[in-house]
């Protein structure tokens, strides 16, 4: 009899185990199961609110030296990386045929220069002759009142007088127009001379060489670049920032710059200035952000991380982040009231670098808030408060 | 003299025309309550199917047969009297196997109180019986025991004592020392006697053992399907 | 009345027990495939759910963003913010990939989205949400990050911020979330070479690399580097509209599809996990007829090796309808500790799994029934075997 009992016993024993671990599995792994969440206090804090982009590297001030009028390079002067001054010579164009006109104008000028003289030598046998035959005019003139020749000959010294005189007016024109030909030609030589000076290719500005575009023997159009410069000392960020999140965006927030090729260090600098007109395709906002002290070896077009830091927001009542919830429409928390949740409406403010969220309204001190959750609440879902769920 | 087992012209033919065997012809036998016969006969003389028509589970050709003062089969009447034969076995006859053929998965108590249960009685009513039984047999103290736990002879004595659960008016047993030494098999053979006598059981007991033959008062010979009733020793056994 | 199968049970509990597991342990991994089967389903609600949108706004044709690929101009929101009843209307990219973490890769959704907007996950386990317009991440769990660790999708690294959970693509893939614009360029940016290539292409173009016209390009390899694409637009419908209206509206004005919720459901559950649904269903159908035949042949051979006992039982009077009751009440024993224990291995290895595995209350208490009946069919078998035992064979030996 003993022997039978006991193992009904046992067997009894085991059935029951069985069905127990079958419940036990049920309430936890099914429907059934209470959901873990995290709890914290909404609670006064000060916030920092943070605002971040994209920045990339820009000179302030670049240029690109090009030629005037389209034309062959002939040399390039300097290389990539060169430091330049004000005024060197960085490339040069090719002339072509200007020097052969430079020299044909000069020969024109010097053969207007002899028709000068010689206008002016005309001009004085001219004016010799024509005191001649005033000289003879006037002599026949006074015989001819006297009665010493006749009147026919008087007119005929007088008339030699008045074409002397014409003679006379016509060398003065000759010289005249001889010399406004010198002019030109001069004009035109130093033209030659100013455009044969252009084909040198002069740094505006000191600065380093960024790009080298052309090389001897291409052929450049007018307004195209040989060679680009930046002003090394005059680089700054331009920084991208979503439009969603660019509000107390102002010249001179300090910022923290992270350059991609130095993801360790953080270099300060500031807003410079903010541009009126945002990227309306990509919906951005554009910052110009300065470094405090330009760094060394930084590259122009490298991306960079910029955080922006805005003042503190002093003992705001704050909740985490996580514990927004969109539900119906209305952004609120999960509050805890008597172990059981319940959606309260909120107003949200700002938000602090550590992912809190400023609450104006909805909730007071002290309030349990639910914020992380293993799944979607509701009213009635059955939780359990545990202070972490996972990952941490 | 109603009681006890009653058997008249009772015959058994297998099959039909040409290979028809008659297995029984025209058995009468006659057994009081409280006594013990012996049945015994060569391999194929109709002992088993003689056993089998009295134990209802086959049906005789013709004959009748009377238990405990009440006929259960007669040709003449359309055969037997009750269609639930089961029943019949279960609250009328008691069987003893060659082997004690007890359930394995029910412990001794179990055992001997199956058949009362089987019949709508209460299961302590059943028990208590089937306790009284163990200790008129002397295996009370296994009571509580699985079936494979005991020895031969206690397996035997827990089996007659099933027989004898729901106080059958007949008791047929089939050799049942069959497996048993001449010292055990004697033994069995005087608690059938015990039994008979304290409750009033007719029991045949089918035999071919020499060992316990001569213990039978009365001995029913069985040849070619006829019996043949005579005196047995009737030694007592010591 | 005394319980027969109960006590053979007892009497052979061992083997009983041993063979209720095995077959436990066949109901388990059929109540896994089922579960998987959920799991898929649940998958694509979850995705569903968790985009947050009623109406799905794709490229006009196909049925994206997740059964097809969709493209659409990034722009197209705006238009969408005009119409009537559309209440908010927010980008969204796409992009399955292999994310490296350590030293091993695991296969993610990675998802661009707009804070604040539709698309965006729910619910944290922990940490918190993106904060800068950049560069942040939030994983779900299953992506095995934790806060504060860096992931590399494309050419830039984004740091852990928030963990969310339960947030999967339709194919059970973890996503991990990053901003929309981020998202776009990781989408549409090629690599580094590429690039430099299609430069030297385009260089190369005397169309578009003309001595006459500078800068024309420096504008056209600009032109080529941006991207104004996403996948899809998610758009929520206002309180008063329905979601049905509102997508005819704009599938009719503004040559894009829109897809409401319950067509999207249809898409991604009829239509995408379909195939795999079938291939579930016809195991589970196998793995029923197995369970089935094991169930029956357990019962034969414990039958068949009490045959000597059925037949004295049958003979000291046992009715059929006792006999026929112990086998069935056996072979239901039997399905009951093999439902037991299937349904514990089941719940306990489900969360093993590489893709997620919801084992449902209902599936269960239906498996339950289908185990019981079948159970109950199997042992007919062995209960005929047993009616057809003639109870002479216990006289006579």
């Amino acid at each position: 009899m003993k022997s039978s009992f006991d193992r009904r016993a046992t067997l009894i024993a085991a059935a029951v185990g069985l069905v127990a671990i079958l419940v036990l599995f049920v309430a936890r792994s099914g429907p059934l199961a209470s959901m873990r969440v995290t709890v914290a206090p909404a609670a006064r804090a000060d916030l920092a609110p943070l605002l971040f982009g994209i920045g990339v590297v820009e000179a302030r001030r670049s240029y690109l030296v090009g030629p005037t009028t389209a034309g062959r390079v002939r040399q390039v002067a300097v290389d990539v990386g060169e430091v330049v001054k004000a005024g060197q010579l960085l490339a040069e164009m090719d002339p072509i045929d200007l020097d052969q006109r430079l020299a044909a104008t000069s020969a024109a000028a010097r053969r207007a220069k002899n028709a000068v003289d010689t206008a002016a030598a005309q001009l004085a046998d001219s004016g010799a002759r024509r005191e001649v035959a005033a000289a003879n005019a006037r002599r026949y003139e006074e015989l001819g009142r006297k009665g010493f020749v006749s009147s026919s000959v008087t007119e005929g010294k007088t008339q030699e007088m008045n074409s002397a005189s014409a003679q006379f007016a016509a060398a003065e024109a000759a010289l005249a127009g001889a010399r406004q030909d010198l002019a030109r030609l001069d004009a035109e030589r130093a033209g030659a001379q100013q455009q044969r000076g252009n084909l040198r290719l002069l740094a505006p500005a000191g600065g380093v060489v960024t790009a080298r575009d052309a090389e001897p023997g291409s052929t450049v159009v007018a307004g195209q670049a040989v060679v680009r410069l930046v002003a090394a000392d005059s680089l700054w960020l331009k920084m991208r920032l979503d439009q969603q999140r660019s509000a107390g965006l102002q010249v001179g927030l300090p910022a923290e710059i992270v350059l991609r090729s130095r993801p360790g260090q953080v270099l300060p600098g500031k807003v410079a200035r903010i541009e009126m007109l945002s990227d309306s395709v990509t919906e951005e906002r554009i910052a110009l952000v300065a470094f405090e002290t330009p760094p060394k070896d930084v590259s122009v077009g490298e991306m960079s991380e910029i955080t922006l830091r805005q003042p503190l927001v002093k003992q705001a009542l704050a909740v985490p982040g996580a514990a927004l919830r969109l539900r119906g429409g209305k952004t609120g928390v999960w509050v805890l009231r008597d172990d059981e949740p319940g959606f309260v409406a909120v107003k949200a403010g700002i938000s602090g670098a550590d992912g809190k969220v400023q609450i104006l309204d909805g909730l007071k001190e002290g309030d349990a808030v639910i914020v992380h959750s293993e799944g979607e609440l509701t009213e009635g879902s059955r939780i359990k408060v545990v202070s972490a769920i996972a990952g941490t | 003299m109603d009681h006890g087992i009653h058997i008249e012209g009772l015959s058994k033919r297998y099959g039909d025309g040409d290979t028809a065997v008659e297995a029984l012809k025209d058995v009468n036998m006659r057994i009081a309550p409280g006594e013990v016969v012996g049945l015994v006969g060569p391999s194929g003389s109709g002992k088993t199917t003689l056993l089998k028509c009295l134990g209802a589970v086959i049906e005789p050709t013709r004959g009748r047969m009377t238990l405990g003062g009440e006929v259960i089969y007669d040709s003449e009447q359309g055969g037997w009297k009750t269609p639930d034969l089961r029943a019949l076995r279960r609250d009328r006859i008691g069987f003893i196997f060659q082997a004690p053929y007890l359930i394995p998965f029910l412990d001794v108590t179990d055992n001997v109180a199956l058949l009362p249960m089987l019949a709508g009685r209460a299961n302590s009513a059943s028990r208590a019986r089937a306790l009284d039984l163990l200790r008129a047999l002397d295996v009370a103290h296994r009571a509580g025991a699985q079936p494979s736990e005991l020895s031969g002879g206690e397996q035997q004595r827990v089996s007659i004592a099933r027989a004898l659960a729901n106080q059958p008016p007949v008791i047929l047993a089939d050799e049942p020392t069959a497996p048993l030494d001449s010292q055990r098999a004697l033994a069995v053979v005087r608690i059938l006697n015990q039994m008979a006598n304290q409750y009033q059981t007719a029991i045949i007991v089918v035999t071919h053992d020499e060992k316990i033959i001569p213990t039978f008062k009365r001995i029913y010979h069985i040849r070619d399907g006829r019996t043949v009733e005579e005196a047995g020793e009737g030694r007592e056994i010591s | 009345m005394i319980s027969l199968a109960g006590r053979d049970i007892l009497h052979s509990w061992g083997k009983f027990v041993l063979t209720g597991i095995g077959l436990g342990l066949l109901i388990g991994a059929t109540l896994t495939m089922a579960g998987v089967y959920r799991g898929m389903v649940d998958d694509a609600r979850v995705l569903l759910t968790n985009s947050g949108a009623d109406i799905w706004v794709v490229q006009k044709d196909t049925q994206g963003p997740y059964a097809e690929s969709s493209s659409i101009r990034d722009d197209v929101y705006r238009g969408l913010l005009g119409m009537s009843g559309v209440a908010q209307a927010a980008n969204v990219t796409y992009l399955t990939m292999q994310v490296r973490h350590g030293a091993r890769e695991s296969r993610s959704m990675v998802v661009g989205f707009e804070p604040g907007q539709p698309g965006e996950p729910g619910y944290l386990v922990a940490g918190r949400r993106l904060l800068r317009g950049h560069f942040e991440a939030i994983a779900d769990v299953k992506t095995g990050f934790k806060l504060g660790e860096r992931i590399r999708i494309r050419r830039h690294e984004y740091e852990v911020v928030g963990l969310t959970r339960r947030m999967v693509s339709s194919g059970g893939d973890p996503m991990v979330f990053i901003p929309l614009k981020d998202a776009q360029e990781a989408q549409f940016l090629k690599d580094n070479d590429a690039i430099i290539a299609d430069r030297a292409r385009t260089t190369a173009n005397p169309a578009l690399n003309r001595p006459g016209v500078p800068g024309l390009l420096d504008a056209v390899t600009a032109s080529q580097t941006v991207n104004h694409s996403v996948n899809a637009v998610l758009v929520k419908v206002g309180a008063g509209d329905t979601a049905a209206s509102v997508a005819q509206e704009i599938r009719r004005w503004k040559h894009v599809q829109a897809y409401t919720r319950e067509q999207m459901e249809e898409i991604l559950i009829a239509k995408l996990i379909a195939t795999s649904a079938k291939q579930i269903g016809m195991f589970l159908a196998i793995l029923t007829v197995v369970s089935a035949a094991i169930v029956a042949f357990i019962i034969y051979t414990m039958t068949l090796g009490k045959i000597r006992e059925i037949a004295v039982l049958k003979l000291i009077g046992t009715r059929n309808r006792t006999i026929a009751g112990m086998i069935l009440q056996q072979a239901l024993g039997l399905g009951l500790i093999g439902f037991i224990v299937g349904k514990i291995s089941a719940t306990l290895w489900a969360p093993a799994f590489p893709k997620y595995v919801l084992l449902e209350t209902a599936d269960a208490m239906r498996a339950l029934v289908i185990v019981m009946v079948v159970c109950a069919l199997a042992s007919t078998l062995a209960i005929r075997a047993a009616l057809k035992v003639d109870p002479a064979t216990a006289i006579g030996g």
